[in-house]
């Protein structure tokens, strides 16, 4: 009975094993193996030399601290403002219903529209932000040319904190409210009550947040791609931008190959990092 | 038998997994888009014109700006003519480039692709095929190469065969608004010198005497106009001479930081900011090309536009861009692909080309046409042709202008935009370039 019971498990799972087999894991198999190889079309066996040749590229060295500020700064952000915004909303206020869906609005629109819409707005001579800042009599600023990446920062959290606010919003709401009352009783004020009730109690939202925001600010292009395009002078060379760069203009599969499975690598570290700081910091009542 | 539900911490766990393992994936995935599937698989097959299985499938990549009624009604024809379906696919040229590129590596390609220079690579990487035998025996009656402009040969050659056929020819001139320019008492600027004093003249009120590009392209007008070659074959040199090199970028950053007759250009992929202020009458001047003028006319349509012969310094020189043609090696329809390429270059189709979108042809005898000479703005382009340079020629042939190019853009953002001097952003360039050029 429980042989057959497994093999209906296992059958409900095949097309799911198939699905990441053949679109996620065959690829991820053959972007190692053309780590090892260079050329237009990665078909010459070169050993280790892609790897080597990451230890003293300076391009590679800068995109990757840009993204790890670029990470950094999502991360946090989205965290921050996003538990602050679920704070917020968890109130009962009027219109809230009318404030989590607009907040959400630009989660759930495309990333090239959203470049597309704060190239447009933050354009310094056209643009209607740099507009509104001269009808009120506040100079104009350079947006993309001055603090680049804080502002592709800046876009990418107006994007996403819709997103995370929905996720402490709904970890706020599988708080007991028994905890706080409990709280308040033995003369908790509102301070403690969030430091010593809510945020432990969020942990595990916090813990997920934080893994995905790391992922997708590891991953971010669009933000380099349609909106920056890299600069000013690299300013804002997103990892995987110049993975795409190395790939398709300097038309070097087997390096671009490298650079991604070590960005790979560099992801599972961190995640794994991640859920066990995360994991101690988890609590029970 | 009884089950455990999963506790909501470990439902967040779970699906933090799986979300680990499908964005790592996916991200994976994207990187493996250019593995090739096996030794053996360099061509598309018989059978397969562009991967839609069918015989009967003609496949083109176009850029989608330039898909012309004047050309789909070639396509027409040439469907009727030939009893196939054109399967025309229209990409912006960084979509086409990956698309291609993703092509060729899994062994599939299209039958015709439209290229922005990009003819002398896929040569070299053997993907081009070469158009020489067709080139013998069709080109006296279709008037290659004599009728083409003679600076549009070289760049679509490699080991003295032709690998692509230019379809467009265009380049970059001082665009400027003549009410702005007449209301100065000013004459459209002919040197450095008069282009900076007519700047200083025009700059205020919320106008800039010159708008600059943030594309790192068209700062070649001026490196030219200084006689700066971007490799010499000979001395295997970038940037040569180099004291001309930094001379004509630092003029460009000056125009920006020192004179403040331009705005900085604002870092980006869209190349139609100066255009945007020129039509919005904040900008007095630009340099441009013939792409621009549908924009300006569609959105400025009593703007006064005045196109000037190009700028000297040391020489009066243009950068000449504009497209080519080339049929993939991997082709499965080459001589229909050859076809395509008569009928697309012919004549009157480059003049109902003209008509249509004001684009401008590589032919001879389209700059003779009096439809042509008669145009205030085209017969400028026309006239320019003859020492308009296309300055990655001899690059292109190292198979390294990608990486140059992406270090040539650092450098133009470099000092133009964040004001770094131009002697010490060169430094950095060259000594990155050499170790590519090297490598």
């Amino acid at each position: 009975m429980s042989k057959r019971y497994a093999l209906t498990a296992y059958l409900f799972l095949l097309p799911a094993f198939a699905f990441f087999g053949v679109m996620y894991y065959t690829p991820i198999v053959n972007i190692i193996t053309n780590s090892f190889r260079t050329g237009p079309r990665a078909d010459t066996f070169t050993g280790f030399d892609n790897f080597t040749r990451v230890v003293s590229d300076q391009a590679v060295h800068n995109s990757f601290v840009v993204t790890l500020i670029f990470g950094a700064g999502t991360t946090i952000g989205a965290i921050v403002i996003g538990l602050a915004l679920a704070l917020l909303v968890d109130k009962p206020l009027r219109g809230r219903v009318v404030f989590r869906a607009a907040l959400l609005v630009p989660y759930l629109t495309s990333i090239a529209i959203v470049g597309l819409l704060w190239r447009n707005i933050l354009d310094p001579q056209l643009g209607i932000l740099n507009r509104v800042l001269d009808s009120a009599g506040l100079p104009t600023q350079a947006w993309l040319n001055t603090n680049p990446l804080a502002t592709i920062i800046g876009v990418t959290l107006w994007m996403n904190v819709g997103y995370t606010m929905v996720l402490f919003l709904a970890g706020l709401q599988g708080i007991p409210e028994t905890y706080r009352e409990a709280a308040t009783i033995d003369g908790a004020n509102a301070w403690q009550r969030f430091w010593r009730i809510t945020l432990p109690l969020l942990a595990p939202t916090t813990l997920f947040v934080s893994v995905m925001m790391v992922i997708s600010g590891f991953q971010a292009f669009a933000q380099a791609y349609i909106i920056t395009g890299g600069g000013p002078a690299d300013r804002t060379d997103l990892y995987i931008f110049h993975v795409f760069n190395v790939a398709f203009t300097a038309r070097d599969f087997g390096y671009a190959s490298a650079l991604s499975f070590l960005l790979l690598l560099v992801i599972i570290a961190f995640t794994v990092v991640q859920l066990r700081i995360g994991r101690r910091g988890e609590v029970q009542y | 038998m009884a089950t455990r539900r999963p506790s909501r911490r470990q439902l967040l766990r779970w699906t933090g997994a799986g979300a680990i393992a499908g964005l790592s994936g996916s991200f994976a995935a994207g990187c493996g888009a250019g593995a090739p599937e096996d030794e053996t698989s360099g061509s598309g097959g018989e059978s397969d014109a562009g991967g839609d299985g069918s015989t009967d499938t003609f496949t083109v990549y176009w850029n989608a700006g330039h898909a012309y009624q004047a050309y789909e009604d070639v396509l027409a024809e040439f469907e009727q003519a030939h009893g196939v379906t054109v399967n025309f696919q229209k990409y912006q040229w960084d979509d086409l480039r990956t698309r291609l590129l993703s092509d060729f590596a899994s062994g599939n390609a299209p039958d015709l692709v439209e290229d922005a220079g990009w003819a002398q690579e896929f040569a070299i990487s053997g993907e081009a095929m070469s158009l020489q035998s067709y080139i013998d025996s069709d080109g006296a009656e279709m008037g290659y190469p004599d009728d083409w402009q003679p600076t549009t040969l070289d760049r679509v050659s490699y080991q003295g065969e032709t690998y692509g056929i230019q379809l467009h020819l265009t380049c970059v001139l001082p665009f400027y608004n003549k009410a702005m320019f007449d209301a100065a008492g000013l004459r459209p600027p002919e040197t450095w010198d008069d282009l900076l004093a007519a700047a200083q003249e025009l700059t205020g009120d919320g106008v800039h005497g010159i708008a600059l590009n943030q594309d790192a392209s068209y700062a070649w007008s001026w490196l030219l106009q200084n006689g700066v070659q971007y490799y010499d074959p000979e001395t295997e040199e970038l940037m040569t001479p180099r004291d001309a090199a930094i001379e004509a970028l630092q003029f460009q950053a000056d125009l920006v930081h020192k004179h403040k007759v331009a705005p900085v250009p604002t870092p980006g992929t869209d190349y139609s900011g100066p255009q945007k202020l020129l039509s919005a009458e904040r900008a007095a001047m630009i340099l441009s090309g013939p792409w621009d003028l549908l924009p300006i006319q569609e959105t400025s349509p009593d703007l006064q536009l005045g196109i000037a012969p190009a700028l000297r310094n040391r020489e009066q020189a243009s950068v000449q861009a504009g497209t080519s043609m080339f049929i993939p090696a991997a082709s499965a329809h080459p001589d229909l692909a050859w076809d395509l390429i008569k009928r697309l270059t012919a004549l009157e189709v480059e003049q109902k080309a003209t008509e249509e979108a004001g684009m401008l042809m590589p032919r001879q005898s389209w700059a003779e046409l009096p439809s042509v000479q008669e145009n205030e703005h085209f017969a400028v382009f026309a006239d320019a042709f003859p020492y308009a340079v296309d300055y990655v020629e001899q690059l292109r042939l190292t198979g390294k202008s990608g990486e140059i190019g992406e270090l040539f853009t650092t450098l133009y953002q470099d000092v133009v935009m964040n004001n770094t001097p131009a002697e010490k952003a060169m430094e950095s360039f060259i000594s990155e370039g050499e170790r590519v050029l090297a490598g």
